[in-house]
């Protein structure tokens, strides 16, 4: 019990909310470019552009099916290798940026594709054009049944910052790990600690999720 | 200048011939009916007529532009001809007020003010002033494919179609919806083109029926003329089954 009381000092658990800012930054930034990304990507696949829209298909597949963690080792020591080098939290920023965009492609496309088709046609049979039906019909009724979905990739992406402790990036797990590495035993004190932190960020986010659904819902 | 003109029309899905040589002329104002057993082609005919579906030879003429023509732009036909779904195809998102006034604001800039008196009217019209602000799910089948007649109405067209319009239809919301298409048919002079099974409607307002099988016009006679005098042995079949019924 001394344990728990030693290990959530001040200094400890001032150092473990640095780690979590980290993992926030991360986590914040890869969103809302993924979204961006995702949802372009997504729209392109939907609306079957020429070619355009297979190629995307088949990245979107590509990137889909391999591990985040190859991913990681991608950008950070493959892209330092032909000379480009960035930051570590840059690197896992942009790691967790392209893989979360192409799930987040597969999601925003499913969401369109689950809108009936009908509301497409009655759209188009009342003289909207294609743009029209799509911006005004049927993305919004799309969105709607995206948020879930959407939200547990995002709980998903903030889970999955933790797997950047390997190429060192200063976020909440690493920051956890040099602690109870001083003292063995912290170490489920800092597990616990560890859980809560996740559990309280990503809980917060289904409640957002949840309350957007709401008021969408009317 | 007839309002919708067939000449020779051949449509295929892949492989399968789903027009046969369609010709088929409508003049402005008439009314007609399309009957025919399922898988006929009925619904497909009527679908070309505002590009929802492409045909693949011939001309096909609405209000003067050949939809046959890729060049020629769906959206100028689409403002004049109005459509009117089996399973009514209303916005979802949108409130019942909101679903007659979008497109006329949308495509035709029509003015707010002018806008919303014109779909207050064509509500009142067609009996549900008080669902303005309803939300299509919390209107029931009848109600909402009368709410989509006046969303067509709304955009003044020139013609109307309805393609099955009363078949999802509980049997006692039918004569609501069947009245409104009648009130139109006699008063305001838009072209209408159906495909249903309602023979009654049929009898009373259409001015010429169309009947179809396997892809094919069989029978296009005035109204009276296919009832009590049909030409064809499959319409004969097929009245004598429907009129069982």
């Amino acid at each position: 019990m001394s344990d728990f009381i030693a290990a959530y000092s001040w200094e400890n658990i001032r150092y473990l909310l640095q780690g979590l800012l980290v993992t926030i930054e991360v986590s914040v930034i890869s969103i809302i470019f993924s979204f961006i990304i995702g949802a372009i990507l997504g729209l392109t696949r939907y609306i079957k552009v020429k070619r355009l829209s297979a190629i995307v298909g088949f990245v979107i597949d590509l990137i889909r099916n391999l591990p985040l963690l190859l991913i990681l080792f991608f950008v950070y020591f493959g892209l330092a290798n032909v000379g480009i080098r960035l930051s570590i939290f840059w690197s896992a920023t942009l790691a967790m940026t392209v893989f979360e965009s192409a799930m987040l492609a597969e999601i925003i496309r499913s969401g369109i594709q689950a809108v009936e088709p009908g509301q497409m046609e009655g759209a188009r049979a009342n003289g909207l054009t294609y743009w029209q039906g799509l911006r005004v019909i049927v993305l919004p009724q799309a969105l709607k049944k995206m948020i879930p979905p959407l939200v547990s990739q995002f709980i998903s992406l903030i889970k999955d910052t933790s797997l950047a402790t390997i190429i060192v990036l200063p976020e909440l797990l690493y920051h956890a790990q040099l602690v109870y590495g001083q003292n063995t035993n912290y170490v489920i004190p800092m597990f616990v600690a560890l859980a809560v932190m996740y559990f309280v960020v990503c809980y917060a986010l289904s409640l957002v999720s949840r309350y957007l659904e709401r008021r969408l819902a009317r | 200048m007839a309002m919708i003109e067939f000449k020779n029309v051949e449509k295929y899905y892949d492989k399968f011939h789903a027009l046969k040589n369609i010709n088929l002329k409508v003049e402005a104002g008439e009314v007609v009916v399309i009957i025919g057993p399922s898988g006929s082609g009925k619904s497909t005919l009527i679908r070309t007529i505002n590009g929802l579906e492409q045909v693949n030879e011939g001309q096909l003429l609405v209000t003067n532009f050949d939809l046959a023509d890729k060049k020629t732009n769906i959206d100028k036909i689409r403002k004049n001809v109005g459509m009117v779904f089996q399973h009514f195809n209303l916005y979802e998102n949108k409130t019942v007020l909101e679903n007659i006034m979008l497109a006329p604001r949308l495509v035709l800039k029509r003015d707010e003010a002018e806008n919303k008196k014109i779909a207050l009217d064509l509500l009142e019209t067609v009996g549900l002033a008080d669902k303005a602000q309803s939300y299509p799910r919390m209107l029931s089948g009848g109600q909402s494919q009368r709410i989509a007649i006046a969303r067509s109405l709304a955009m003044k067209p020139k013609a109307l179609l309805f393609d099955e319009p009363t078949s999802a239809l509980d049997p006692e919301t039918i004569d609501d919806v069947l009245k409104v298409m009648k009130d139109i048919a006699k008063n305001e002079g838009i072209t209408m083109i159906v495909v249903t099974h309602e023979m009654g409607f049929a009898r009373e307002v259409a001015d010429r029926v169309v009947f179809m099988a396997d892809g094919q016009i069989l029978e296009d006679d005035t109204t009276a003329e296919f009832f009590d005098n049909p030409k064809e042995e499959r319409a004969k079949k097929f009245l004598s089954k429907i009129i069982k019924h």
